[in-house]
């Protein structure tokens, strides 16, 4: 088990018996990957009240962590399943597919780049390529085959890099 | 070899180095201490509604122990309306008594 999963435990496991302290540290943690994922996939107007349900319910779920997976992994399951809820909630609305979000530091250009793309898309690129994930990870988290995240993510990164090749022709 | 499209891309995708966000992480543990509070009352409802649940189960027993006693069961037989009225009486006297319980206080809630 790698070092940062075993503090990482440690940490939640005092979470859950009660020590909100130790919860706060994970959160000072991993805030800000977990925020700027949410924001690129789904946008920065849902992207804060997902973060917070997701730390809620791993609030909640302390005690379930196992530290087999790195905490960040564990964390953004329970984000995507909170969409996933939130979705399914507001299924009977016309809810539109939100674009990308604007992050300080992120340029215009990504933003748009995002934007033209699926959420799914966007979610496999932003993983795999921005925060490291493995291609095994994003799959299981999108609940995708090995083989279709693959090409997601390569569908993804040939319509961004068709983008940036015209931007930069222009 | 990465390309400059892919250094582009990485650096544009990878999450923002910096400090935390103070402002969330005071949202979350905000929200969390709320959490905390709902739960506790929940928990507090279930086990007085439990409490008043098996009370009542008491109560019912009880009616229908009394109810087979000779002296009852004949006067029940005899002017059931009077028997049902005493009975009923019982039961009021014993619900006013149970809703007398004073509540556990607010500070037990909010842990001061």
């Amino acid at each position: 088990m790698h070092r940062s999963n075993d503090e990482d435990l440690a940490l939640s496991k005092r979470a859950a018996r009660g020590d909100s302290a130790a919860f706060a540290m994970l959160v000072e943690k991993y805030e800000r990957s977990l925020r700027a994922f949410l924001s690129r996939a789904f946008g920065s107007e849902v992207a804060d009240d997902i973060a917070q349900d997701a730390f809620i319910k791993a609030w909640r779920a302390a005690g379930q962590y196992d530290g087999r997976a790195r905490y960040s992994t564990w964390l953004t399951r329970i984000a995507w399943r909170c969409r996933l809820d939130a979705l399914r909630r507001h299924r009977r609305e016309d809810v539109s597919e939100p674009e990308a979000g604007d992050l300080p530091g992120m340029s215009a250009e990504i933003t748009d780049m995002l934007g033209r793309l699926s959420e799914s898309e966007r979610a496999a690129l932003v993983l795999c390529e921005g925060h490291g994930w493995t291609h095994n990870e994003a799959a299981e988290l999108l609940s995708l085959p090995l083989g279709t995240l693959k090409s997601t993510v390569a569908r993804a990164k040939a319509k961004c890099r068709k983008m940036w090749e015209g931007a930069e022709n222009a | 070899m990465p390309d400059e499209f892919n250094r582009f891309l990485a650096s544009a995708l990878a999450p923002s180095a910096g400090l935390p966000d103070r402002q969330f992480v005071g949202r979350v543990q905000v929200l969390i201490a709320l959490d905390e509070r709902l739960a506790a009352q929940r928990r507090l409802m279930i086990r007085n509604l439990e409490m008043q649940l098996l009370a009542l189960a008491a109560m019912g027993a009880s009616a229908w122990w009394i109810g087979r006693a000779e002296p009852v069961a004949s006067l029940f037989e005899r002017s059931p309306a009077v028997t049902l009225a005493i009975l009923l009486s019982l039961f009021a006297l014993l619900v006013v008594l149970l809703g007398r319980r004073p509540a556990a206080p607010l500070s037990k809630l909010n842990g001061s």
